[in-house]
């Protein structure tokens, strides 16, 4: 309890507030035969929601606020060990030939990439010597990912292993030719079925989503993406982490991205432009909905018409903005005819709260365009916080 | 009957909700709930809350109907004796504080 003089009177006023509802209610509750248990469910939805809005600073009780306080601090533990990883891929990546066992010690720490919620994930890292593809089963890896593995061509062998908190897994692989590329085994993903080369086999858990953020990807031959971007990107992109490449043959049936990537050239490089074109297209509209949607290109399949009105139907939805100059068939973010609109709306809406005063009034006065209000008994909800006042005094111009 | 003018705020919207979500709880049970919210809360604001604040702005409208003022003001600034509050526009919705003689708390 804050012992200033300055303490803040709103927790108390509504766990009191609180108090008096539920113990008031409890005998309606009785009288109608809903059981106590109802009424403290009530009680504890009713503190929850409070708790949710942050709108009371410092409201409850001991045991939520110690939650509070772990879900902070496991946040803060992820968001520096995703730090740490990073430095130790980069490194990674510069001792491609010195890999072996360098950084196992490093890196038994835990990696949790970009976690959306504070499940418990599955934690695992783990450094395998590029050359000894028995080391991954001796080190638990689950039977998917040994699956996976084993079904990579040599010289391609998951060198690391990442468990992000959704449960998926990401093998760092490591090609001979010093590139890295992660392969994502996603659950939510389209699973894509991979054709190895001949005599090869099928890998059908290995699944490649593919980063919308390919834009500026540079292509070697052979690197699409190293670890670290795909971190990032994943740091930026909600939710499914992106990431993925190559394998040498990997087919991109019609919907998930993904990209080809042959360690070893065969026919892929042919492939990839196109597979990429399409990828861009359709892994767009998936992975960032808020995004424009591309209407033209290889991605598009709809007729003329329908393109036209398919677009206009997109960005009113999108943008929520009568707009009139919509049919080029460019989509834009700011519609041409934007500043024509007059509404205040878009500018005011930096919090999403109106701020909202409710309250009585004891005295109404003007003169001229000068007002003076006279209030009591008010509750304030102002930039998402809420304050009371038994009198409040303002004045204002019209 | 007291106000049902606290209801529109975090405490009575989140009371609301909870209402909802929990299907045992009547329709007509939920109503008493909120009933007696509004007396809790009535009552808890006049004795409890003891602060005074003061405001300043510029307004943008004004309306009064059945006896209820709304103010829409614009660049405001709150001011407590702790802090500073400004807001780029704020709605006032207010009920006569006058006439509780008019407002007559049931028996119930």
């Amino acid at each position: 309890m804050a012992s200033s003089a300055n303490s803040n009177p709103v927790p108390k006023l509504y766990k009191s507030v609180i108090e008096d509802v539920i113990n008031e209610v409890r005998e309606l509750f009785l009288d109608e035969g809903v059981d106590e248990q109802v009424l403290l469910e009530l009680k504890t939805l009713w503190e929850n929601k409070l708790l949710q809005s942050k709108a009371v600073e410092g409201f409850h009780t001991e045991e939520q606020a110690a939650l509070q306080a772990a879900q902070l601090q496991l946040q803060q533990q992820q968001q520096q060990q995703q730090q740490q990883q990073q430095h130790h891929q980069v490194q990674h990546v510069q001792q491609v030939q010195h890999v072996q066992h360098v950084t196992q010690t490093a890196q038994t720490q835990q990696v949790i990439l970009p976690p959306q919620q504070q499940q418990a994930p599955q934690q695992q890292v783990i450094v395998q010597d590029p050359k000894i593809l028995q080391h991954m089963s001796a080190t638990g890896m689950s039977a998917a990912a040994t699956a996976a593995t084993l079904a990579l061509p040599t010289g391609v062998t998951p060198y690391q292993q990442l468990i992000t908190s959704q449960g998926q897994i990401l093998q760092v692989v490591r090609a001979p030719n010093g590139a890295q590329y992660l392969i994502q085994q996603p659950q939510q993903q389209i699973l894509l079925q991979q054709q190895m080369q001949p005599g090869g086999v099928q890998a059908p858990v290995i699944q490649q989503v593919l980063a919308p953020l390919q834009g500026g990807m540079p292509q070697q031959t052979g690197v699409i993406i190293q670890p670290q971007q795909i971190v990032l990107a994943s740091n930026k992109v909600q939710g499914n982490t992106q990431v993925m490449q190559a394998t040498p043959m990997v087919q991109q049936p019609g919907q998930a991205a993904v990209q080809v990537q042959q360690v070893q050239g065969a026919a892929a490089p042919q492939a990839q432009p196109q597979q990429q074109a399409q990828q861009q297209a359709q892994a767009q509209p998936q992975a960032q909905p808020p995004m424009m949607l591309q209407v033209d290109g290889a991605g598009d399949t709809s007729s003329e018409e329908d393109e036209d009105e398919e677009e206009e139907y997109d960005e009113d939805e999108e943008e929520e903005k009568e707009k009139d100059g919509g049919e080029d068939g460019q989509v834009e973010e700011e519609p041409l005819n934007s500043e024509d609109d007059v509404s205040d709306e878009e500018d005011q809406e930096l919090f999403d709260t109106e701020n909202v005063v409710v309250c009585q009034y004891d005295k109404i006065h003007r003169s001229k365009n000068k007002w003076k209000f006279h209030l009591k008994d008010g509750i304030m909800n102002l930039n998402g916080k809420d304050y009371v006042f038994s009198k409040a005094i303002g004045d204002a111009e019209w | 009957m007291a106000y049902q003018l606290y209801r529109n705020t975090t405490l009575g919207n989140s009371l609301q909700e909870s209402l909802d979500e929990l299907i045992q709880i009547t329709p007509q049970l939920a109503l008493q709930v909120l009933l007696q919210f509004d007396k809790a809360i009535n009552t808890a604001l006049a004795s409890r809350v003891r602060n005074r604040v003061n405001f300043r702005g510029s307004l943008n409208t004004y309306r009064f109907c059945d006896n209820v003022w709304t103010f829409v003001l614009n660049d405001v600034e709150f001011r407590e004796v702790t802090d500073l509050v400004k807001v780029d526009k704020v709605k006032i919705v207010a009920c006569d504080g006058k006439s509780e003689s008019t407002q007559n708390k049931s028996d119930k």
